[in-house]
């Protein structure tokens, strides 16, 4: 992938292309599920009258965008990040399955189980995971941060808002 | 006139009641904090902070969120006098001279004359909300489904023109977001819609999820992106009063600034958005030495600061009014709204005086306390801006978490939102604004319950959209706004104004 350039050549404006691409899957996928439901008719619409419409509606959008991408000049594709997307999302999705404990089913059958760590331990450690997402993380500083603010947050969110967060149900049961 | 004054006084003994005075200056407060981060912007701020809100009484969380708002704008003006990066699209044009004259040491006077003019600005935009709201409230009055249905047509079509980039793009965005407010039961029938058949998608796309998600999430993948290169002014801040000869060359800038904020922000699209690029245009070829223009002109912070300002608040005139949201952050409270169960709309200030009135009064305390509260803290937000970005995402991602975490104390929906921020990240990545998908989104379940009762009336003639004259010329002025747009010539000039 390169930066910057316009593109040269057959395409364009590859951003767009790939732009028009996504809402143009998009609008058959939503069509698709919504291909089942009921669009009665215009006196008395059903269920499925607006996923289809606003479906197509994408899709032309996503056409236009595309045909677009082959005649006019546009911005070539900007690079995707992998590193930072990634271990946000792991450190978001770690928060969520530990902080009141998660049961993940599996396809064979049975399922895993996530411990129910609370706000005591879920969040140092979705903290910890997020580091891995910043190539400038010092792990000594960030580690203290890490209490810093389980400190805090549990000091803010849990006595003085008074949320319902579990605490650490794995060692307090609650 | 007799009533305007009855109304505001019944506004400031609600808002003056100490639970509101409180949540007032907390939202300030925390909202000035956190739109001091350099990147995140008002949208992200509303929307990490929306979680806080809702354990609160539906007045009292309005007036915070609206604290939330000002104090995120003015945060945003800080970070970019002083960091020169701005938190969001309408500080860019401060950071031109701001940032110039805080290098030659005038940061003091510059952040001194921003809250100065923000605060009159603030003033005298309250008093407008105050007045046209009674008089827009009446012609609401008016509206049908069919009439509802055309201005919220009308209104995503001045999104789209007004938004920045590409207009097909943001055409797309709004017609996603219309797409996926339509998953979840059917409003009539209650049959599942797009749903996968995942009881957790039955009651639709939560929007707390979906807006910090797209807004709060992504914002930090993508900040991560960027090498961290802040240039931080160095040395002293100087005297935060600005001397004579500044304020001189000052209060006319912020006249002009604060009447062309206060008009452009009750445009629905983002109208506010233009009110600094136009301010700081006009300044600029006003001025008797345009070149001292980019070099740290004070006429170019006061004005572009003043109709911020003032745009930020009148923008809350159509949603009070009519309950159409007319930018993303008022789409914000939108969801807010709802979720406290107030359906936005004229019927508000009759059903619920003291929310409105309330609101609007507590814009004006609000902005009294930035002015008090954000001097003397000058110094704090400095130092809260040399705490390295590689500390502040984590702090970001795990407020955010528990944030996510305790709207319905379900595991789920912080899950679904790291969802979401990928996915805006990516969408960004495709050249695609996340605001307009916001709007579509919020107005996608009004515009379809209008449009079906519209239809049922008229019996499934669409003609009955071109007959109704007020909804005729709703769809009349969006029709000229469309052909206005893809005129090639204005849609450069456009691009003028976004770059200049």
């Amino acid at each position: 992938m390169e930066e910057n350039s316009q593109g040269a050549g057959f395409v364009k404006a590859p951003q767009d292309l790939a732009a028009g691409l996504f809402l143009i899957a998009l609008a058959l996928f939503a069509f698709w599920l919504g291909s089942n439901l009921n669009p009665g008719t215009l006196r008395s619409m059903g269920p499925g009258m607006l996923p289809r419409i606003v479906s197509a509606l994408v899709g032309i959008t996503g056409v236009v965008l595309t045909v677009n991408a082959f005649l006019l000049n546009g911005s070539a594709l900007d690079r995707i990040a992998f590193r930072g997307p990634l271990f946000v999302t792991i450190a978001i999705i770690v928060f969520g399955l530990t902080i009141r404990g998660f049961q993940i089913p599996l396809p064979g059958g049975g399922s895993l189980t996530a411990p129910a760590l609370g706000i005591l331990g879920a969040g140092p450690l979705a903290i910890m995971v997020s580091g891995f997402a910043s190539p400038e993380t010092k792990w000594g500083e960030l580690f203290i941060f890490a209490i810093g603010m389980t400190v805090l947050c549990t000091a803010m969110f849990k006595l003085a808002l008074n949320l319902p967060i579990p605490l650490s149900p794995i060692i307090f049961g609650y | 006139m007799g009533d305007l004054f009855s109304n505001l006084a019944l506004g400031f003994s609600v808002a003056l009641s100490l639970n509101n005075l409180l949540l007032c200056f907390a939202g300030c407060m925390i909202g000035t904090l956190i739109g001091v981060l350099p990147g995140v912007g008002p949208i992200a701020t509303i929307a990490m902070l929306l979680p806080l809100t809702f354990k609160v009484d539906p007045t009292g969380a309005l007036i915070m969120l609206a604290g939330i708002y000002y104090g995120a704008q003015y945060g945003g003006s800080t970070t970019a006098i002083l960091v020169n990066i701005p938190g969001e699209a309408t500080s860019v044009v401060t950071t031109i001279d701001g940032h110039e004259m805080a290098k030659r040491g005038r940061a003091g006077a510059a952040l001194g004359i921003s809250a100065l003019g923000s605060f009159f600005a603030g003033c005298f935009a309250t008093v407008l909300v105050a007045a046209l709201g009674a008089p827009l409230t009446k012609v609401a009055l008016f509206f049908g489904p069919a009439e509802y249905f055309s201005l919220m047509v009308m209104g995503l079509v001045f999104a789209t023109v007004l938004a920045r980039g590409s207009i097909i793009k943001a055409v797309g965005m709004i017609f996603v977001g219309l797409l996926l407010s339509t998953v979840g039961q059917d409003l009539e029938t209650g049959t599942e819609r797009l749903t996968f058949g995942w009881s957790e998608l039955s009651d639709g796309v939560d929007f707390a999820v979906l807006a910090m998600g797209v807004f709060g999430f992504a914002e930090v993948i993508r900040n991560l992106e960027n090498p961290e290169a802040r240039d931080v002014v160095k040395g002293s801040i100087g005297s935060l009063l600005p001397n004579r000869e500044e304020m001189n060359r000052s209060y006319l800038p912020v006249l002009r600034g604060t009447l062309i904020g206060s008009i452009l922000g009750i445009l629905p699209g983002n109208g506010a958005l233009l009110g600094p690029f136009a301010s700081y245009t006009i300044e600029k070829k006003m001025a008797k030495d345009p070149s001292r223009f980019g070099k740290g002109a004070i006429e170019g912070v006061a004005g572009p600061e003043s109709a911020n300002n003032a745009g930020a608040q009148t923008s809350f005139i159509p949603l009070l009014t009519l309950g159409i949201p007319p930018n993303a952050v008022m789409a914000l409270m939108v969801g807010a709204m709802t979720i406290q169960g107030i359906v936005p709309g004229p019927q508000v200030m009759t059903k619920s005086p003291n929310l409105f009135w309330g609101m609007v009064a507590s814009m004006w305390i609000g902005n009294l306390m930035l002015l008090v509260i954000n001097l003397p803290l000058v110094g704090m937000w400095v130092k809260l801006l040399k705490v390295p970005y590689r500390l502040m995402y984590p702090a970001i991602l795990i407020f955010c978490c528990i944030g996510m975490y305790s709207i319905n104390n379900n595991p789920i929906d912080v899950m679904l939102t790291a969802f979401f921020g990928l996915a805006g990240y990516l969408l960004v990545k495709m050249g695609f604004e996340p605001a307009p998908l916001l709007l579509g989104f919020v107005l996608g379940k009004l515009m379809e319950e209008n449009l079906r009762r519209a239809m049922i009336i008229a019996r499934g003639d669409l003609s009955t959209f071109v007959e109704r004259p007020l909804s005729a010329a709703l769809l009349a002025i969006a029709v000229l706004l469309v052909s206005i747009a893809v005129i090639p010539s204005i849609n450069k000039k456009r691009d003028v104004v976004f770059t200049e």
